[in-house]
């Protein structure tokens, strides 16, 4: 699935973006009275209640539109997803509209299974100028062969404690990572920690790979190479292990936190920063000590090491996060699929998802409108600073060998600083596996 | 048939096969609808499972299965670069520690709760909440507890031990045993108890008019009860944990750590992660047969028969 899995909620929340199918398809010149549109959407355990009257809402909406009814589908993990994608595969039948992670687009374009989104289809569902372009990035591998249609987005920034960064006279978040390593050092003393990390997080650790590798230039894979082996990619692993193993500015209880855990240490107000969180957090966050003492920042862009950007380096403050719609190429009801897709993605209803589950809309004039609202404005420019990741069928390989990396690592990580020869041996066991992969992927 | 045998013979002995061909065949007629289901339920699935693993079945020849590259035995040969043997160790010797522990745990608390007295009902009861508790709730809670900064580590550093991680590293070998110890011994306590509870009074009695003092009694005259209920009980725990899924995965994770990483979770890992359909097939299938050939021997030279044990009072 794609991103991190946040907390069990954060996660479903996510998977919950699913999307709802059916559309009228007045277009197509039936109408759609009698017909039945199947959407498959992950199960919202956070907002169990709110997440039925909004399906029954859009229901209404979309029987109102079309004459067609929808019915929605809900799975509860990531893997009941996949096993429902791969038997409606295989058998060429099932829901009509999918909802899926961005970080399986590419697993799910590479089985042929899905619409690509021509003009035609594209203006069907309001036009792709109707998006936030970042969001396009993970849609397909090229313009001419997109089949993920940007639902919500759920950028990754970073949480800080405003009492504690103003007690320790840190003025603005940092920007670069040597500057939030520092601010950590700073922060840290007695029961008060600099960073909230979730180290045995099976999502986590590969984004934090990933970004600082980017922005130094490595973007891990380049055409059919994998590129793990690399200075880059060591100096980011030596980076995010280091804050506990050598600067020990996290709690070492971290070593066994996930997500979520990681939220509710940061929410009892006695950590600086909250690396790696999204907006599907902020109930939790309120919910704690830190209430009111907190904000967003965007993660830092300038990689470990260095105090800019290097010319080949991307600002990538996030990896593109949310959820796209699918829309199966053996549905019989394509154009009132599209009909839904439309209904979704249109302004209000991504302003009113985005009320409700705090999944910010991927609806580009529905974005601009939350830009206005200064708690809100760091997450609204790291959606629009999102950077896809690679779009290749082995990307869930990669990126499940990069976590290896992190959860083979984790018993060293208390020991004091990690041993870098190491470190480097399995990050050539990850590079085996990624090439390896890579070299499979048609 | 009929037509093979000579003329002259023929209607006397096909009245005769016929006769016993019918009475023979009737159960087996019986049997028709279990076995229907049979082959539906496992022989289909097996069947395609092993043609899964022949096949370069992953997301992308997914769609048109039927069409994937047939490949041989390659997906076999790849299993064991993919570190299926060491996948394999860690089951079966996780799975073997973990039987081995059970057993004395078992039979003692079935020893305990045979004889009546007050609150044997409670006891009873109380035996078997770890193994009616859902495997992922098991999981959950051990995990909460075993956390670096959990109630175990907390209680722990009180007698100025360092607990050290439970969920990463070398330790996590034996928190999975820990772990599958506390959820499986009632399983063997369950069959012990009903082994015991088939020794008759008698025998009891005769013990008592003979003089024999507790232990020689329990280790000449009842535990040789328990011999037969109590291997076919560490034949099905040892299965029952090779095959554990659940609560490795809740436990740990995935990827889970080297030390942890059982076959169930490479084959999920493979299947469900890496999507190999094909390379997790085979997999399993192989898993399936090394597993099936010492059970086997096994069973073969222990001639497991509970009924003959029980009959032999």
């Amino acid at each position: 699935m794609n991103a991190k899995r946040l907390t069990a909620l954060a996660a479903v929340t996510a998977l919950a973006l699913g999307v709802a199918a059916c559309g009228g398809d007045d277009e197509g010149g039936e109408g759609g009275a009698g017909k039945t549109l199947n959407v498959l959407i992950g199960a919202n355990t956070q907002y169990p209640d709110e997440f039925q009257a909004w399906q029954k809402d859009i229901s209404a909406k979309f029987k109102a539109a079309t004459g067609a009814e929808v019915k929605f589908e809900t799975f509860a993990s990531a893997n009941d997803e996949l096993t429902k994608i791969q038997t409606s595969v295989v058998s060429g039948s099932g829901p009509d509209v999918y909802a899926v992670g961005t970080t399986f687009t590419p697993t799910a374009y590479s089985t042929g299974a899905f619409v690509k989104m021509g003009d035609e289809e594209w203006q069907k569902i309001g036009g792709k100028e109707k998006f936030n372009p970042a969001t396009l990035g993970i849609s397909g591998p090229d313009e001419q062969n997109q089949v993920g249609i940007p639902w919500v987005s759920r950028p990754f920034v970073m949480a800080y404690n405003t009492d504690l960064l103003k007690a320790a006279g840190i003025e603005k978040p940092a920007t670069t990572w040597d500057e939030l390593t520092a601010h950590a050092k700073q922060l840290t003393k007695g029961d008060q920690y600099g960073l909230a990390i979730a180290y045995k997080d099976n999502f986590d650790p590969w984004k934090f790979v990933w970004g600082m590798s980017t922005q130094a230039g490595n973007p891990l894979v380049d055409g059919k190479t994998a590129k793990l082996q690399d200075p880059a990619v060591q100096k980011a692993y030596q980076t995010y292990f280091g804050w506990l193993a050598s600067d020990k500015v996290v709690d070492p209880a971290a070593v066994g936190w996930t997500n979520p855990q990681a939220v509710a240490a940061f929410a009892k107000g006695k950590t600086g920063y909250f690396l790696l969180t999204t907006t599907t957090a902020t109930n939790s966050l309120d919910q704690g000590a830190v209430k009111g003492k907190w904000k967003f920042a965007l993660l830092p862009t300038v990689p470990p090491g260095a105090t800019s950007r290097p010319a080949n380096g991307v600002e990538a403050a996030s990896i593109l996060s949310g959820d796209n719609l699918l829309i199966a190429d053996y549905s019989k009801n394509k154009d009132l699929a599209l009909e839904y897709v439309k209904l979704v993605t249109d302004q209000d209803a991504q302003l009113d998802y985005y009320k409700k589950f705090g999944n910010l809309p991927a609806n580009a004039a529905a974005l601009q409108t939350l830009a206005s609202d200064p708690q809100l404005e760091p997450v609204t420019e790291a959606a629009k600073k999102s950077v896809a990741t690679p779009f290749t069928g082995a990307w869930a390989d990669i990126q499940l060998a990069l976590t290896n990396v992190a959860v083979q690592t984790l018993p060293e990580l208390t020991k004091g600083p990690i041993n870098t020869g190491q470190l480097d041996s399995r990050i050539a066991d990850a590079q085996k596996a990624a090439q390896s992969s890579l070299d499979r992927a048609k | 048939m009929a037509t093979l045998a000579p003329p002259e013979q023929k209607t006397p002995t096909e009245r005769v096969r016929r006769k016993g061909v019918t009475e023979q065949q009737r159960p087996l007629w019986l049997l028709t609808p279990g076995g229907a289901l049979m082959t539906v339920v496992i022989v289909l699935p097996l069947i395609l499972a092993l043609w899964i693993s022949m096949i370069d079945l992953d997301q992308y020849t997914l769609r048109r299965w039927v069409e994937a590259p047939f490949i041989g035995l390659d997906n076999y040969v790849e299993s064991f670069s993919s570190g299926l043997l060491n996948s394999i160790w860690i089951s079966v010797s996780f799975a073997v520690i973990s039987t081995i522990a059970t057993v004395p745990i078992g039979i003692a608390a079935a020893l305990v709760t045979q004889n009546k007295y007050r609150g044997r009902g409670l006891v009873r009861a109380v035996f078997l909440i770890p193994y009616v508790l859902p495997s992922f709730v098991v999981a959950s809670v051990w995990r909460t507890m075993l956390q670096p900064d959990g109630i175990v580590n907390a209680w722990l550093a009180k007698v100025g031990i360092d607990g050290g991680l439970w969920l990463s590293g070398p330790t996590s070998y034996w928190t999975l045993i820990l772990v599958e110890i506390w959820a499986a011994w009632p399983f063997i306590y369950l069959m012990s108890l009903a082994a015991l509870q088939s020794v008759d009074h008698e025998v009891h009695e005769a013990s008592a008019v003979d003089g024999a003092p507790w232990w020689p009694k329990l280790r000449r005259v009842i535990l040789p009860y328990l011999r037969g209920p109590v291997l076919l009980a560490c034949l099905l725990a040892t299965l029952n944990h090779i095959n554990n899924f659940t609560l490795p995965f809740v436990l740990f994770g995935a990827p889970a750590p080297e030390d942890v990483n059982v076959m169930p979770m490479i084959v999920y890992v493979t299947s469900f992660q890496s999507l190999r359909f094909g390379l997790s097939a085979a997999m399993a299938v192989l898993s399936l047969v090394l597993i099936a050939i010492p059970l086997f021997i096994y069973l073969r030279a222990v001639r497991l028969d509970v009924h003959e044990e029980g009959g032999r009072k």
